[in-house]
């Protein structure tokens, strides 16, 4: 096996790439997994999201739309989530999965119903044509004949992983989120709605899944496929268990997560590319194996 | 019929409508005539004696999957990965179908059903055991080992296991045309192993409703702390329902391959046949009877949304009924009391004004 090849300038941008689909979507989960909730349904919310964001990039002919459409689906289907979970107390992983499989269902019928071509979108296909415009990205030179783009998602993806941390660590709205998860009672007896503050952290959920379809759809890919998230935002959730919700770690996880699949495209000359495609999706099992047998010593440690 | 019941089935006839007039509404948004969509679905179900039979074909399909969800999840474990299972009960069982070629089928058969249990049960006993030892969410492992399984056997299929017969470009080598079960109606999907999956369905149907083990199932599912304290060995029941999933999963595999047109395996041969499964079961909040029954009702949408699809209306509207009538049911427990708390505090409310005016 050939080290240079796995560890090089390009499988560095792969990783990166990957990780900050993960990233986005692992913050909006935690943001509910903070607030008491487990959205499992975050797949869901990144599908949608990368639909709603090629819709409005191609519909406006502007990129700045589509963030505009995905976000505004990502908060959409946040504050119903809400409402589900919170108000009428449905629940959360029956939601969660249900969906996962409506949003599925839903982009791949109006994709279908739009184009009446399947599999993804080409505005060459639809009676009124047009083109998708991709979010803007900064070049960073050349290496090894191929220039490096790094797409303009990736900073903010890493600024939001920091404001995530002081929103949640220093301030006081940080301090009540965190209370309605674990202590609803007490943020109840200092006057606070424990939940308002959950109906919040699933909008935050909602927001930053937004922002990861429209990166998957309009930063990673240039297009919206069906079933794009291809489980990423399952991966996402487990990373939100790996790192406990705290945005540093989940961070960190998620970029593990990103190494593994860039690492694994670039076995592929060894190992078929078949099999290589499930590698980020074992790295993740043993992952959360890892840690469950990790936590078990500690406990008996501290026993 | 006590009123609890009166009020599920109620809330479930009203979502059920409801969410038919959503995929209405959607139709009328897309461009497309609703009362054309509906009647190209019941055509496409009922129109002739091939499609009748097709349909029967899928209740039983829906009837498994739902039924093997149901298993799990009453005794405390989401089995979201029944695909994966199914895909590596059909690779394995459509393997040895054809290396078992000249073999009496009354032996090669349950050989082949031997390994679709196995490889099944196997594949859904590690996520019980991740679950039920180090506590890690079944959800998430059952979801990514689907991937992962439906990888190794596209792997399997168009590498190792590739056939070499001529004329064929996909799939493992095709099953012995004796082990293979016969159309029940000609030109339709129906085929002798409607019969295993009567068999098998009566078989869980009975286990989870009427037995001991069934009853601890469901205490363990519902309570784990408290099927714990008298005395139930709730670990060892949510494994067992695992394993009963996933040989469910694994024999039903068997049964799409040895049903199919190809006769072998072929990694197109579900189309996330499971899940279908798994919205009935969630549905009917994992009662057995209550799957069976709603199969059927479900079994309709999906056969005739092929009609449908012909007609232009992707089949994937039938999918987002389906989910919508699960938002709904989800819902109503929470939205029913909230109406009654509404009530009562209305209530309250005026005999105390009344209390005030005297």
């Amino acid at each position: 096996m050939d080290w240079n090849t796995i560890f090089s300038v390009g499988t560095l941008m792969n990783t990166i790439n990957t990780a900050t689909i993960v990233i986005l979507a692992g913050l909006g989960c935690l943001m509910t997994a903070q607030t008491g909730m487990m959205n499992i349904g975050i797949d869901g919310m990144m599908t949608a999201g990368a639909f709603a964001a090629v819709m409005g990039s191609w519909l406006f002919d502007s990129w700045l739309m589509g963030l505009v459409f995905a976000v505004a689906t990502g908060l959409v289907f946040g504050l119903f989530y809400g409402v589900m979970v919170i108000r009428y107390k449905s629940d959360e992983f029956i939601i969660g999965v249900a969906f996962n499989i409506f949003a599925v269902a839903l982009t791949t019928f109006l994709l279908r119903s739009i184009t009446k071509a399947s599999g993804s979108f080409h505005p060459e296909d639809t009676a009124r044509g047009g083109s998708i415009s991709n979010l803007p990205y900064i070049s960073l030179g050349m290496s090894g004949g191929t220039p490096v783009n790094l797409s303009v998602m990736i900073p903010i993806a890493l600024a939001l992983v920091a404001i995530t941390y002081i929103l949640l660590y220093r301030t006081p709205l940080g301090f009540w989120l965190r209370a309605s998860g674990e202590h609803p009672e007490s943020l109840r007896s200092v006057g606070r709605s424990p939940d308002s503050m959950k109906y919040l952290g699933s909008l935050a959920c909602g927001f930053l899944c937004g922002l990861s379809g429209a990166y998957l759809s309009l930063g990673y890919m240039t297009t919206f496929t069906e079933n794009m998230s291809a489980s990423r935002g399952y991966v996402a959730v487990a990373c939100v268990i790996f790192g406990r919700s705290n945005p540093l770690f989940v961070c960190f996880a998620a970029i593990l997560f990103g190494f593994i699949e860039a690492a694994g495209q670039r076995m592929q000359g060894i190992v078929d590319p078949t099999l290589t495609q499930t590698f980020p999706y074992i790295g993740t099992i043993l992952m959360m194996v890892f840690l469950a047998v990790f936590n078990r010593m500690q406990k008996r440690k501290a026993a | 019929m006590n009123s609890r019941r009166t009020r599920y089935l109620t809330s479930l006839a009203v979502s059920v409508t409801m969410a038919l007039l959503i995929g209405a509404l959607i139709m009328l948004i897309t461009g497309h005539d609703p009362l054309d969509g509906y009647g190209a679905l019941l055509a496409g179900a009922f129109g002739s004696k091939r499609v009748i039979g097709t349909t029967l074909y899928k209740t039983g399909q829906l009837a498994i999957t739902g039924l093997a969800t149901a298993v799990a999840s009453s005794s405390g474990i989401f089995n979201v990965g029944g695909e994966g299972q199914m895909y590596l009960g059909a690779l394995a069982s459509c393997y040895l179908g054809a290396r078992l070629t000249g073999l009496s089928p009354w032996l090669a058969i349950p050989l082949c059903l031997l390994a679709a249990i196995l490889s099944g049960a196997v594949y859904a006993w590690i996520p019980a055991v991740l679950k039920v030892k180090l506590k890690i969410n079944e959800v998430i492992t059952t979801i990514l080992m689907n991937t992962i399984a439906i990888a190794f056997c596209k792997f399997m299929a168009n590498g190792p296991l590739k056939t070499m017969e001529k004329g064929v470009n996909a799939g493992t080598d095709s099953i012995d045309k004796a082990f293979r079960f016969n159309k029940l109606i000609a030109g339709s999907s129906l085929t002798e192993s409607i019969f295993y999956v009567i068999v098998i369905s009566l078989l869980v149907w009975y286990l989870m409703s009427r037995t001991t083990a069934g009853y601890r199932m469901r205490m363990t599912g519902q309570n784990s702390r408290f099927a714990r304290y008298s005395g139930l060995k709730a670990d060892r029941l949510a494994i067992a329902g695992m394993l009963i999933s996933g040989a469910m999963c694994g024999m039903l595999g068997m049964f799409e391959c040895f049903s199919g047109p190809g006769g072998r395996f072929t990694v197109d041969f579900s189309k996330e046949f499971y899940f279908d499964g798994m919205l009935v079961a969630m549905i009917m909040q994992y009662k057995p009877l209550g799957i069976i029954l709603m199969s059927f009702f479900f079994g309709i949408l999906k056969v005739g949304a092929v009609k449908m699809q012909s007609q232009g209306i992707p089949s994937e509207l039938i999918l987002i009924v389906q989910s919508v009538i699960i938002f709904f049911m989800a819902a109503q427990e929470g939205f029913l009391t909230r109406i009654a708390q509404r009530k009562a505090s209305r209530a309250v409310a005026l005999t105390v004004r009344k209390d005030g005016d005297q």
